[in-house]
């Protein structure tokens, strides 16, 4: 027994050894500029440098909680990530299944479904920026020559129709990404699990739910989570599509952090604006992790 | 004593080096657009060169548009960096950037003579606390660009005022019954151009953003008149697309070009698309300074724009840095620059110039230049982002119609108020 409790104790150590080394660096990459920001946003920070750093307390966090426009980039980046991420998820399930049958010109389809993700989201708002454009965009050219709209819509400079124009072109970037990572995990499903399902006598829609879904939790969270932090913290999209606008209609909060601190040049009241979008994805990914391994 | 000899032998030798260094290799960084500005740098740092052999200049290419090269400069200039040594500033910024102590003042450098040649809504921006911490190098404005064709059309005069750009409207649109065919475009998204724009306005209505004793006066029954009148444009005369509340300028530019608009007021530089062979507007347009209100006609309406050299407050090469500011700044260069690259020169005495007479184009913006309002950048000093974002803020909720337009601008009138005395 003596010598079991040894080995045991052994192995941990070796494998302390082992683990060690990438926790001091995540430590240094991830944890630094976490805690510094943390210390920012309780200070007040000369610009020239001609002042030392002064402690300050909740300052900046109480200038927010009355703060109209920080609210709203508030509610703005969750509206955004609540409705486009169930939209991305059954559209990346839905594609993922597709992509897991086989059929002919399936190397060309996966190729044709991954091509808007591989191409980079400032480039992408540009090119919907001018489909979306009121006089000349293509969207209301198509729109009033097919009879399916009667006047020109105006898609980024109305409030409501420009938040939905962000979560479609969100929705059409990243659905592949989340397919990919759904295609993943649906082929470790070991093939004979359908072969006894269908011995069983289920139907399709059976399989699915009795086996491919309880089998793709895992693929899902790690999709959920993944795709719910880029949300959370989306900036190039408003940045080139909207800037924000109209009015603060699609200002997400990292958008009102980076004016903040590079145009309005508080970066103290900027970090406290990230701290706080930081708690919101840390509680966001633990309410994830919780609800959807509690169920295994 | 023979290893003193040696050592003083050293220490000469490597002070002399050292010292040479100090007085024949400066190397100065030079920050400037590449396009904005590009073609007309080169030459200008030759002739510097030649004049100044102990002197290099390194070229430093930034871009053009303005948000993008600031953010290079906070970000460089937060962390106190001595490059680069001299640098184009929007003539928006040299108030913030003077209050962060960004930038050095160099007024003392120049003589009241030759101070009193630049373009003084210019210098009026770069003076702050009553220093100056830059000089001008080139201007430019908002210009309001009209169909020459239509106007004869319809036997219409070249509009002076806002009431003859809303009648004339009204009268080509009803005339030419084309669902495509606008009045009036211009740059109302929330951009730093709207707060332009609503300056042009309410300054062509005989408002102003501050009073002569400093208070800021942005929701005077002028102020709030002319906004009015822009709300009116768009749903009330119906002369302006509702698309407006998302064009920049080169939106405006685009549709204009398409020959989409009747009128239009936006920057200078688009005059050359406007005016290229493949244009669809070629030779059917003009332009003219911006309209003001009919009871106001000597009102200034002309938003300026344009850049200023700036020395880094930071720099190692101070007298260096100067010298090139001059050199850049000069009657030469200037002249130079407006003769071969069209950039309109931000001293006024270049435009008498002989070899400027046939440039009409440039004659025609410097004219419109005279009538200049700046943006209250040196006045609202390092709260001029927040003071800007404000202001479009409140334009943009009375264009939207969710504020009317008393609210918005009272809104905004204390808010500023709040800004500007913390």
């Amino acid at each position: 027994m003596i010598t079991l409790n040894t080995l045991e104790r052994r192995t941990q150590f070796v494998g302390l050894g082992f683990v060690t080394p990438t926790f001091l660096i995540i430590a240094l990459i991830l944890i630094y500029p976490v805690v510094q920001s943390i210390i920012l946003s309780v200070g007040q920070s000369s610009v020239d440098g001609f002042e030392p750093y002064q402690f300050v307390g909740l300052k900046h966090y109480a200038a927010l909680m009355v703060d109209d426009r920080f609210w709203r980039s508030l509610s703005v980046t969750l509206i955004f990530t609540a409705i486009s991420i169930p939209l991305e998820l059954i559209l990346g399930v839905g594609l993922a299944l597709l992509m897991n049958e086989t059929f002919r010109g399936k190397g060309l389809a996966r190729l044709a479904v991954l091509f808007p993700w591989a191409l980079p989201t400032a480039l992408n708002a540009l090119i919907w920026r001018w489909m979306y454009n009121a006089d000349y965009g293509l969207f209301n050219a198509v729109g009033l020559e097919s009879g399916l709209i009667s006047e020109p819509m105006n898609w980024l400079g109305d409030e409501t129709l420009a938040m939905a124009s962000m979560v479609i072109v969100s929705v059409w970037k990243t659905s592949s990404f989340m397919a990919l990572i759904i295609l993943a995990g649906l082929q470790s499903i070991p093939r004979d699990l359908y072969e006894a399902g269908r011995m069983d006598g289920m139907s399709r829609w059976q399989e699915f739910r009795e086996i491919t879904l309880p089998l793709l939790k895992g693929s899902i969270m790690v999709a959920l989570i993944i795709r719910s932090m880029d949300a959370l913290r989306t900036f190039e999209l408003p940045f080139s599509l909207t800037d924000g606008g109209p009015d603060s209609a699609t200002e997400t909060l990292s958008l009102y952090a980076y004016k903040v601190i590079f145009e309005f040049v508080e970066f103290n009241a900027g970090a406290a604006i990230v701290v706080v979008q930081f708690a919101v994805i840390f509680a966001l990914s633990l309410l994830y992790i919780l609800t959807l391994r509690g169920k295994d | 004593m023979k290893f003193l000899k040696k050592r003083i032998i050293a220490v000469t030798a490597v002070s002399t080096i050292l010292l040479s260094n100090a007085v024949f290799a400066e190397d100065l960084v030079l920050s400037i657009g590449s396009r904005g500005y590009g073609a007309a740098v080169g030459p200008a740092l030759e002739s510097f060169e030649a004049a100044n052999p102990d002197i290099k200049v390194e070229w430093l290419k930034v871009s053009d548009v303005p948000s993008e090269s600031r953010k290079l400069y906070v970000t460089s200039l937060m962390a106190r960096s001595a490059t680069p040594d001299v640098f184009s500033v929007d003539v928006i910024w040299p108030g913030e950037f003077a209050q962060r102590r960004w930038i050095a003042p160099i007024g003392e450098d120049f003589t009241e003579e030759e101070l009193a040649q630049f373009n003084p809504s210019f210098m009026e921006a770069a003076t702050v606390d009553g220093k100056i911490y830059g000089v001008p190098l080139y201007v430019d404005g908002t210009q309001f660009f009209y169909r020459s064709d239509l106007l004869e059309k319809y036997d219409l005069p070249v509009p002076k005022t806002w009431e003859e750009v809303i009648a004339s409207s009204r009268t080509i649109l009803d005339g030419e019954n084309n669902p495509d065919l606008s009045g009036f475009v211009s740059m109302w998204a929330k951009i730093e151009g709207l707060f332009m724009n609503w300056l042009s306005f309410t300054y062509s209505n005989g408002a102003t953003f501050f009073d002569e004793n400093g208070n800021v006066t942005v929701n005077s029954p002028e102020a709030i008149e002319a906004t009015q009148t822009m709300v009116d444009m768009l749903y009330k005369h119906k002369i302006v697309p509702e698309s407006i509340l998302n064009m920049r300028p080169d939106d405006a530019r685009t549709l204009f070009q398409q020959g989409r608009a009747v009128f239009m007021m936006v920057q200078d530089f688009v005059y050359a698309p406007l005016s290229a062979d493949d244009s669809p507007v070629k030779g059917k347009f003009d332009f003219t300074r911006n309209p003001y209100f009919a009871a106001h006609p000597d009102a200034p309406a002309t938003a300026m724009g344009g850049f200023l050299l700036a020395v880094n407050a930071n720099s190692e090469h101070r007298d260096a840095a100067v010298k090139l500011v001059k050199h850049m700044t000069s009657y030469e260069s200037q002249l130079a620059a407006a003769v071969n690259e069209s950039k309109s020169p931000g001293l006024m005495n270049v435009y008498d110039d002989a070899s400027m007479q046939d440039n009409q184009v440039l004659q025609k913006f410097g004219k419109a230049y005279a009538a200049g309002v700046v943006r209250p950048s040196a006045g609202t000093g390092s709260a001029y982002p927040k003071v800007s974002d404000a202001m479009q803020v409140a334009i943009t909720s009375a264009l939207h119609q969710s504020k009317t337009v008393e609210e918005a601008l009272n809104d905004a009138q204390a808010t500023i108020e709040k800004l500007l005395d913390q």
